[in-house]
């Protein structure tokens, strides 16, 4: 069955690298979103995965065949590689039309005519898009384009399915709807999917793992809540999340086992990990989602509301305190006066301790103010 | 389970050189800069040593001049000091080389400024305002660049020659209004400098008008929306776009009617006005090869450094013209009242410049007596019988003369496989050079594929005259003539191929790669089609430029071998009649071959040009 790894992949232009020491394990049936900031070379890794890109060094193996292996001298073109892969900008011929488009790859595999016919057939109706079966690529909306750049990548029934940010350059609405239809076309093909994103909710609410990088580097490689609660970095912990988490500078003793004291905005709190930790220095991070970030009129904290923006179902504060700016989300929709004096908490029990040097994840706990 | 392999540096590197060329495209990359490498470097080896090795008669000359004692085949600066710096006597290099220096440079640049302007007025008025004719306008303006480029001057003779000027022809301005121009009008300066400017006006015409064409309607509304009135627009958005096109075409113009030949020498030699091609012909001729490479040398030195300077304002700036598709319908300026004087004045403009020619060779043919068009007569096209004119047998009738028939079909198939050639190169290296954009070896591929551009053709010839003296067996075959017209036409070719496939990203042929198409497959079904036309017009210009190439094959070819020399030949012997005929034989053959190929296929000229 399908299963993808890598090993030890790195891709170099001249002195830049773009990926650096890659090595994972993709499952067979899995939907993995490779996320990270433009330019953190997660294009560059589907690429390579899809034999599109030489890596520099390092083994790719695809269903139990190395597909690529620098030491051994194996390249296999992406001709044989028997993966899928949609294009950012679809990519669609604009001289086929769109039952062209859909039937060239089964016509360069050599398929029967009436067999090409089904399969188009089945194609068109499993993406709704019967109707335009003889329009030109340019004769059909963003949308459609989609749905016909996904129909032709898996008339082929591709073993693996690699896909470039696709949803990036349709309206939010419909974006929307194509992520539904996403998550059941996995379901329903029960191919790999191997998913380039940039929108960390996509990522959250499509895959069953993610892979996190940034300037090559694989930052985390988990699913996805576990990578929303237990990150593995700062820089994990802040590009996960909307709002992003609130990450503060502290100090930190330890008072006993699994346990310490954080001095935070003025106030003195404990924390109390799920296990035991080592604190390397004093001073640390802490990170706090803003739903551990209750606005209350008994809160122990007080700053003033620097703009409050609610959305309906939730509400997001941001919250002047000295001179930082904290995330706070609350359910149900409350306007706040700009400037106004507001109080709130630091409370939960998925509050994360990083260390400030190198920003690495020390523990996860909970915190409680004390004075 | 984990293996470890130790390979050894030698392995890793035959490794890496084998995936590379796995992939067609750095294939064909190395290929063509290997074969473009060695098909430039070897001539321009072949002219700089010439340049600098005595040959018999060189070292003779000098000995005697300047009491040196060389051998044929001695190394010497000989033709470089007596040419440039005046060795022998500043009168000999003032009026062999630095005066037809400083006319070659005067009469191109006047001619680019005129072709811009010709050009550039033109394409705006098509483009941007409500002009009437429009598709006949654009359509005949081409014909001036489809026809041999001596024709216009021919005609410019025809017409001005009087009574007062050489050996006292009559000509039909003269005929018509009693008046004689003076000389300068008939030869010199300015009327090649006007004949060159109108010769290459419809490339202006096609590099502006293109990017007139392919610009974002949004840019000028975005600027009308800020209550920009036309004229602001015109001066502060569409004319800074057009820029960098602008100056690319006059420095392309610059460059061409640096090397041209054929116009100067019709209508500039007779006035006493030289310029450095036709001054290389006749030092190539008196047997002064080692000057005339010197010449060619600077003539080859001006146009490196035209592609620089284009290289330099073009570069980056070429971004300017991006081809969205989106581009919506652009409001036309109301030319008003003046709408019927200017189409007027294009019509009669476009008349004299691109149908009275044809009409001029049709009468010149028909004449039954040279000059005296009273007495018509259809002899000359279709005699079974010798004709005997001036007690000169002139063989038979145009359509019955198996040497026009041969020539012809000499042309014909020298085109045809020259075309295939030049279009196929084009097509293939702009794919390597678009798929590898950016790298060191894509950009040395697209500039070795422009080089022969730089190279005047006069000395193209001459250089590759040498390089078959050195390899005999090329020396007047008709494989030498292939080779040296694809390699002069493939630039053109390149640069089309090039621009289409940068206008294809690479995600169109991945998406191929992707499903399992070969590289052929890929090429054949997605590539070509897509961009069809600008691919078949690459092989439409060469085809074209072949079928009224004369100054190439001047050197090369034997005279029944190709129409245009057999033209030349008519010429020559002052067969009026005949000349006439086959020029305009030529000129039929290639519009109708072009308006086939455009019917067909929607490609045409202007599109391998660069517009688009």
């Amino acid at each position: 069955m399908p299963e993808v790894i890598l090993n030890n992949i790195t891709k170099k232009w001249g002195d830049f690298v773009a990926v650096k020491n890659l090595s994972m394990t993709i499952d067979d049936g899995a939907f993995i979103t490779l996320l990270g900031p433009s330019g953190c070379g997660k294009t560059t890794t589907l690429r390579m995965i899809a034999g599109l890109e030489t890596p520099s060094s390092g083994e790719i193996i695809i269903n139990g065949i190395i597909v690529f292996s620098e030491k051994k001298g194996i390249n296999v073109s992406a001709v044989k590689r028997d993966v899928g892969f949609i294009f950012q900008n679809y990519a669609l011929w604009p001289h086929m039309t769109v039952y062209q488009n859909i039937a060239f790859g089964l016509e360069t595999q050599k398929w029967e005519k009436e067999a090409i016919k089904e399969r188009v057939d089945e194609m068109l109706a499993l993406m709704k898009i019967e109707e335009f079966v003889d329009r030109y690529p340019s004769e059909l909306s963003g949308g459609q384009q989609q749905r016909v750049a996904i129909a032709r990548t898996l008339a082929p029934k591709p073993k693996v399915l690699f896909m470039d940010e696709p949803l990036s350059n349709l309206d939010a609405k419909l974006r929307g709807e194509m992520r539904t239809e996403l998550k059941r076309l996995h379901v329903d093909t029960g191919s790999t999917f191997v998913y380039v994103t940039h929108d960390q909710l996509e990522a959250m609410t499509l895959s069953t793992k993610i892979c996190l990088m940034n300037e090559g580097v694989v930052q985390q490689y988990d699913p996805p809540l576990k990578v929303y609660e237990q990150p593995a970095n700062v820089f994990v912990a802040d590009f996960v999340g909307n709002p992003a988490m609130n990450i503060l500078s502290g100090k930190a003793i330890k008072t006993g086992k699994a346990k310490a004291e954080i001095a935070l905005l003025n106030h003195k709190f404990e924390f109390k990990g799920v296990k035991d930790f080592e604190l390397p220095s004093s001073d640390i991070f802490v990170g706090i989602r803003p739903e551990f970030l209750p606005v209350t009129e008994q809160g122990q904290i007080s700053g003033t509301v620097y703009s409050a923006l609610p959305a309906g179902m939730e509400t997001t504060v941001k919250i002047k305190i000295a001179d930082k700016i904290l995330s706070s989300v609350m359910f149900g929709s409350v306007d706040y006066a700009i400037d106004s004096k507001i109080n709130f908490d630091i409370y939960g029990n998925k509050i994360l301790v990083f260390n400030s040097e190198n920003g690495k994840n020390i523990s996860l706990g909970s915190l409680r103010c004390i004075k | 389970m984990k293996r470890e392999i130790t390979i050894t540096k030698r392995q890793r590197l035959i490794n890496d050189v084998r995936t590379w060329f796995s992939k067609p495209v750095n294939l064909i990359t190395v290929f063509f800069f290997i074969i473009l490498f060695v098909l430039i470097a070897y001539p321009l080896y072949a002219v700089l040593s010439s340049s600098v090795t005595m040959g018999q008669k060189d070292s003779m000359m000098y000995n005697s001049l300047f009491k040196q004692q060389l051998k044929k085949g001695d190394f010497s600066w000989n033709n470089f000091s007596m040419l440039l710096s005046g060795k022998y006597t500043t009168d000999y290099s003032r009026a062999l080389f630095w005066k037809p220096l400083f006319n070659s440079i005067m009469m191109s640049a006047y001619a680019s400024i005129i072709s811009i302007i010709v050009g550039g007025v033109i394409a705006f008025l098509i483009t941007r305002t409500d002009v009437r004719f429009k598709k006949f306008i654009s359509s005949v303006f081409i014909f001036p660049y489809l026809m041999p480029s001596w024709t216009l001057a021919l005609v410019w003779k025809n017409v001005f020659i009087n009574s007062s000027v050489g050996n006292g022809i009559t000509g039909w301005f003269e005929a018509v209004t009693g008046i004689c121009v003076p000389q300068w009008f008939v030869y010199g300066m300015f009327p090649c400098a006007i004949i060159l400017g109108i010769h290459y006006a419809p490339f202006a015409y096609i590099l502006v008008g293109g990017v007139l064409r392919n610009m974002e309607a949004n840019l000028e509304e975005a600027a009308t929306i800020l209550k920009a009135d036309r004229l602001r627009i015109i001066r502060k958005i569409t004319l800074p776009i057009v820029l960098p096109s602008m100056i690319s075409t006059l420095l392309l113009v610059f460059s061409s009617s640096m090397a041209s030949f054929s116009t100067p020498n019709f209508i500039g030699s007779p006035g006493n006005f030289f310029v450095l091609s036709t001054m290389l012909k006749s030092l190539y001729q008196s047997n002064y090869s080692g000057q005339a490479y010197v010449m060619t040398l600077v003539l080859l030195l001006f146009g490196i450094g035209f592609l620089v300077l284009n290289h330099f304002v073009v570069g980056k700036r070429k971004s300017f013209t991006t081809v969205t598709g989106k581009s919506g319908q652009v409001s036309y300026i109301r030319l008003g009242k003046l709408n019927t004087l200017i189409s007027v004045i294009l019509i009669i403009l476009l008349f004299f410049f691109a149908v009275f020619p044809l009409i001029s060779f049709a009468v010149e043919s028909l004449c039954l007596i040279q000059g005296d068009y009273s007495r018509l007569t259809l002899r000359y096209w279709l005699s079974g019988e010798d004709i005997q004119d001036l007690s000169r047998n002139v063989g038979k009738g145009l359509l019955r003369n198996s040497r026009v028939w041969g020539a012809l079909w000499g042309s014909l198939k020298l085109s045809i496989i020259v075309a295939l050639i030049v279009g196929t190169c084009g097509f293939l290296i702009g794919y390597g050079v678009a798929r590898k954009r950016g790298s060191k070896l894509a950009d040395a591929v697209s500039y070795l594929a422009f080089f022969p551009y730089l190279i005047p053709t006069m000395a193209f010839g001459a250089i590759w005259l040498s390089v078959a003296s050195k390899l005999p067996f090329l020396r007047g075959t008709f494989i030498l003539l292939v080779l040296v017209a694809s390699i002069k036409y493939l630039p053109f070719a390149s640069r089309s191929g090039t621009s289409a496939m940068m206008q294809l990203s690479g995600e169109i042929e991945e998406s191929a790669l992707i499903v399992g198409a070969p590289w052929f497959v890929r090429m054949t079904k997605i590539l070509f089609p897509i961009q069809k036309s600008s691919f078949i017009s690459g092989y439409l210009l060469p085809f074209v430029s072949c079928m009224r190439e004369l100054t190439l094959f001047v050197l090369l070819a034997d005279k029944d071998s190709v129409i245009t020399m057999l033209l030349s030949y008519y010429d020559d012997a002052d067969i009026s009649q005949m000349s006439n005929g086959v020029n305009l034989l030529i000129i039929i053959v290639v519009l109708t071959i072009n308006l086939i190929v455009n019917k067909l296929t929607g490609a045409s000229i202007d599109k391998g040009i660069g517009g688009n």
